[in-house]
């Protein structure tokens, strides 16, 4: 398999602090009400316990991005070297259509530029041999960058619960699900 | 906070929140000609080979009252702060910083900031009006000189300070407090007061081992601590130890973020963690699990202690008052008892109790009855000030001669207070900083004329707010030194505005990690902005020209020189290091053994771990650490306000970014309290108990208890939401033997919550 890189996303680990989230904003210092990593609290049908459990999730860099296939100007292309999916917001029209085809909601509309936007994945830090700000910043490693042709990780899925499934764009990212522990209630009177 | 009074601000700010706006504001205002073109814009993409290329990199270090005190690299092009990440060189910080951390760009840059000296007219009417630092240093200095003639001392100045900056340097403020003769300072600590008490009584001092050795530990017991929101450094050293096979247990009232990261999560019934901690040496003690030889060699009282425990102590005594079931609380305690080395991490929720620091006291005697204190992968672990041997060039300033004082007060002036025992004839004013619109309200001869507030946002921060806005109505004058237009500025005469930590020069060490960091001036002070070192050497420039001799303050000062001075020997060999300029190639770690008290020569009178402290018992506590009740329910609900992961205290809530993902305040309540309410998910509820109400949104959740309502710290610009006004300056029990003042009793207050 050629080279794509993706996002691991260990839930188990995410302690759903935001971290990764404001670590692109003071990168890329994007418009106000222009998130490019959203820090998402699972329903309590998929962990019981609320705002206790979470996907930090971008842009998927999927294999077959829908984003770029829909965009009538080609400002979307997928890098040969290592599958990063990037958006070139020179050549964007603002039509939205990466906005609406995207079931992600990876790209994101400036209301300023009146453009579409997303993750870049850090090709700028990761072609100077720097982690991406979101992976770099993560404080107990729950965000990690892979390589999905070396990956091997027999606990990973795909499409944990509460994750769109979508099989033909197939998602560049893994996942590993968050458990809960042995929770002693106080007896009640 | 009205309504009213923010809109007047915002008028006066004149601008809205977002960047291009922003520019476009700062070029009507002319500002935009004296900063670099490239403020705030997004990076281009066309980094190619040389991400970093033409940055300049600085060192600076979270100055924030947070246990990780991070160090941070700040990437600077043309003198503007492109992005900051954290130091790789620090194995603590590990090249991240938190999600505060990575919003701190929009402090020096946010168009909220204020820019440049303003007086209100009319307190709290929000008219306010730029002037001069001179005009501001000449109205504060003559009316210093007017109450020094007046009332024949300077007591009728107050100082409120406390952790909006831990920078070594801003001790410059209590400098130039002393500088200007003997003043009233509000003193104590919010914060952690009981349990340093606690620890000295049973340990001699308070000192944690190296949180990076918690990956050592074969049983971890996280009590009352939250450090996936409030430490979230520390959570990478207790997944380590999980990963070596260590069991994990969180006791707290609720299941917090770390609770559900635990191995298994006690839901204590709030206050009563030392009937769970007294149960559990029970049971350790009936069962032989205690570590004999260590009690022998190392403490005193243990054979008083266990008596107690026989004679009064049960483990379901324990499980009653605690509402963990005894199967539990044995097994638990035999799996710590036996497990070598074991930890505690004492977090700072459970000692804000009226019985917080007997609480302490028992979880101490728990960890060192098995033999757990002074080994690596053990401790009681709640803090330490072992890496703070700084000069304290900038706090330590002779008086004028001839000045007047109080007589009568002696101890401590607070956990930072680092101005040793020197006995003057008169001392400064104390006050309880815990009461602090108690005792400006009720302190006479001479009254609190002026009050300076630095580093410190009392109306959002401290006890009883509605007593605190009538208490902020009395002084002459007040002066708030500042980045934002907090609820303390809107009640302020004058504001001045304060650097950043990207525009200071200090040194920033930690009360939890060992580590030790520079932090240099990244960018000019923007705006007319000076740092506390600054301020102080502007007021005694004023001062001396129109009294001279009136402040020894210097009148001329460097700052980085300033902060050189904090520097000496000591420091250099705790550190390991030739000079502070090493510091400018990463932060430097002491080279402390890991394990607090390895040489088992503890600090108390007897040289030995203390189970029986007769010092405690002479300071007005029980000399053993026995069971203490919490506080009497006064409502329906117990209301706890802890710490949102989006801020500390009032600080970071309130920058726009931090917006982007927390917009407003929510209160939380189980779904069980809500139906007896009739209250929905996402209703508007009001939140009330007999000194105050705030309104705001309510989310059902199992996170807390049916008997439990819960709101975050917080500080909104945009929200009137305070959780402060419904929390109440009662004292916790210990306290003032170490930082002059007993802690409050945050978590001992009560609500109720009805739909509106």
């Amino acid at each position: 398999m050629r080279k794509q890189l993706g996002f691991y996303i260990d839930a188990n680990r995410c302690i759903g602090c935001f971290t990764c989230a404001m670590a692109c904003k003071n990168q890329y210092h994007q418009d106000i009400g222009v998130i490019w990593r959203q820090v998402y609290d699972l329903k309590t049908e998929i962990y019981p316990h609320r705002e206790r459990a979470f996907y930090s999730l971008a842009c998927n860099h999927c294999e077959n991005p829908t984003c770029s296939n829909v965009c009538p100007v080609k400002a979307y292309y997928k890098r040969e070297t290592d599958g990063v999916v990037v958006h070139e917001q020179e050549k964007c029209i603002g039509c939205g259509n990466c906005i609406r085809s995207c079931p992600y909601g990876a790209p994101r509309h400036n209301p300023v530029l009146r453009k579409a936007e997303k993750c870049s994945f850090c090709w700028e830090r990761i072609d100077s041999g720097l982690e991406p700000a979101c992976i770099l910043s993560c404080p107990v490693d729950a965000l990690q960058l892979i390589d999905l042709a070396t990956f091997e990780e027999p606990n990973a899925v795909q499409y944990p619960p509460g994750f769109p499934k979508f099989t033909s764009l197939n998602p560049s990212v893994r996942f590993r699900v968050a458990q809960s522990p042995t929770v002693i209630r106080r007896k009640r009177l | 906070m009205t309504g009213n009074n923010l809109e007047q601000i915002k008028k006066n700010l004149g601008c809205s929140m977002s960047r291009r706006k922003f520019l476009g504001c700062m070029a009507a205002m002319g500002v935009l000609a004296s900063i670099p073109g490239s403020l705030l814009r997004p990076m281009d993409g066309q980094a190619g080979n040389g991400f970093e290329q033409g940055l300049e990199i600085f060192r600076n270090a979270c100055p924030r009252n947070c246990y990780d005190t991070c160090s941070i690299k700040t990437f600077v092009k043309d003198g503007v702060i492109k992005y900051i990440e954290g130091a790789p060189e620090s194995t603590f910080t590990d090249g991240g910083l938190c999600v505060k951390g990575y919003a701190y760009t929009r402090r020096p840059y946010s168009p909220d900031r204020i820019k440049y000296p303003m007086i209100q007219d009319q307190r709290g009417s929000g008219n306010w009006r730029r002037i001069s630092w001179d005009q501001a240093m000449e109205i504060i200095a003559k009316k210093l000189i007017e109450i020094n003639e007046k009332d024949g001392s300077m007591l009728g100045l107050a100082l409120a300070k406390y952790s909006g900056n831990f920078g070594i340097t801003n001790y410059a403020v209590e400098g130039m407090m002393t500088s200007l003769g003997y003043t009233t300072r509000l003193i104590g600590t919010p914060c952690w007061p009981a349990g340093i008490d606690a620890q000295n009584y049973d340990l001699g001092d308070m000192w944690c081992n190296d949180p990076e050795d918690m990956a050592n530990a074969r049983y971890l017991i996280l009590w009352g601590a939250n450090p996936a929101w409030n430490s979230v450094h520390s959570m990478k050293y207790i997944y380590a130890a999980q990963e070596r096979g260590a069991k994990v247990v969180c006791i707290d009232p609720v299941l917090t973020q770390t609770a559900v990261k635990a191995d298994v999560y006690w839901e204590v019934e709030t206050s009563m963690d030392g009937a769970l901690a007294l149960g559990m040496a029970r049971h350790i003690l009936d069962q032989g699990l205690y570590d004999r030889d260590w009690v022998r060699n190392n403490s005193i009282g243990f054979d008083e202690f266990a008596d107690y425990l026989r004679n009064e102590i049960t483990v379901d005594w324990a499980a009653q008052k605690s509402g963990i079931p005894a199967e539990q609380i044995k097994n638990v305690a035999e799996e710590f008892a036996t497990a070598k080395p074991a930890s505690i991490w004492i977090g700072y929720g459970l000692q804000r109790h009226v019985n917080g620091g007997a609480t302490v006291r028992s979880v101490d005697a728990l960890v060192a009855m098995t033999g757990n204190v002074g080994k690596s992968g053990g401790g009681a672990r709640y803090g330490h000030l072992r890496t703070w041997g700084f000069n304290y060039h900038a706090l330590l300033q002779p008086r004028p001669e001839g000045s007047v004082g109080f007589l009568g007060a002696d101890g401590p002036l607070g956990d930072f207070d680092f101005s040793g025992d020197k006995v003057d004839e008169y001392s400064d004013r104390p006050l309880n900083m815990n009461k602090t619109a108690e005792e400006i309200l009720t302190t006479d001869e001479p009254p609190v004329r002026v009050l300076w507030v630095s580093c410190k946002n009392p109306l959002s921060q401290d006890f009883d707010r509605n007593k605190m806005v009538e208490a902020f109505k009395k002084p002459e004058l007040i002066v708030s030194v500042e980045q934002f237009f907090t609820e303390t500025v809107e009640l302020s005469d004058i504001v001045l505005p304060v650097t950043t930590l990207f525009e200071e020069w200090t040194v920033n060490a930690s009360y939890w990690h060992y580590w030790l960091s520079i932090n240099e001036q990244a960018i000019k002070p923007m705006y007319e902005t000076k740092s506390n070192t600054e301020i102080a050497a502007a007021l005694s420039r004023k001062m001396n020209e129109l009294k001279p001799g009136s402040c020894t303050y210097p009148t001329e000062i460097d700052p980085r020189e300033w902060m050189i001075k904090e520097f000496n020997q000591g420091i250099y060999d705790l550190f390991g290091i030739d000079s502070w300029q090493d510091l400018k190639n990463g932060p430097a770690k002491a080279k402390m053994h890991p394990a607090s008290w390895h040489d088992l020569k503890f600090g108390t009178p007897s040289g030995k771990y203390e189970f029986k402290s007769e010092l405690c018992a002479e300071h007005g506590h029980q000399a053993l650490p026995k069971f203490k009740e919490g506080r009497k329910p006064y409502d329906k609900l117990r209301l706890l306000t802890p710490h949102t992961k989006f801020g500390i205290h009032s600080q970071f809530v309130n920058l726009d970014w931090m917006e982007e993902y927390n917009p407003k305040p929510f209160c939380y309540l189980n779904p069980i309290a809500a139906e007896s309410r009739g209250i929905k998910d996402g209703d508007q509820v009001k939140v009330f108990n007999k000194i105050g109400e705030v309104q705001l949104e309510v989310k059902l959740t199992d996170i807390v208890p049916p008997d439990v309502v819960m709101m975050y710290t917080a500080w909104f610009r945009n929200n009137p939401y305070n959780c402060q006004n419904l929390v109440d300056d009662t004292s916790s029990d210990m306290g003032a033997y170490k930082t002059g003042a007993p802690g409050v009793a945050i978590h001992g207050q009560f609500a109720d919550v009805v739909k509106v």
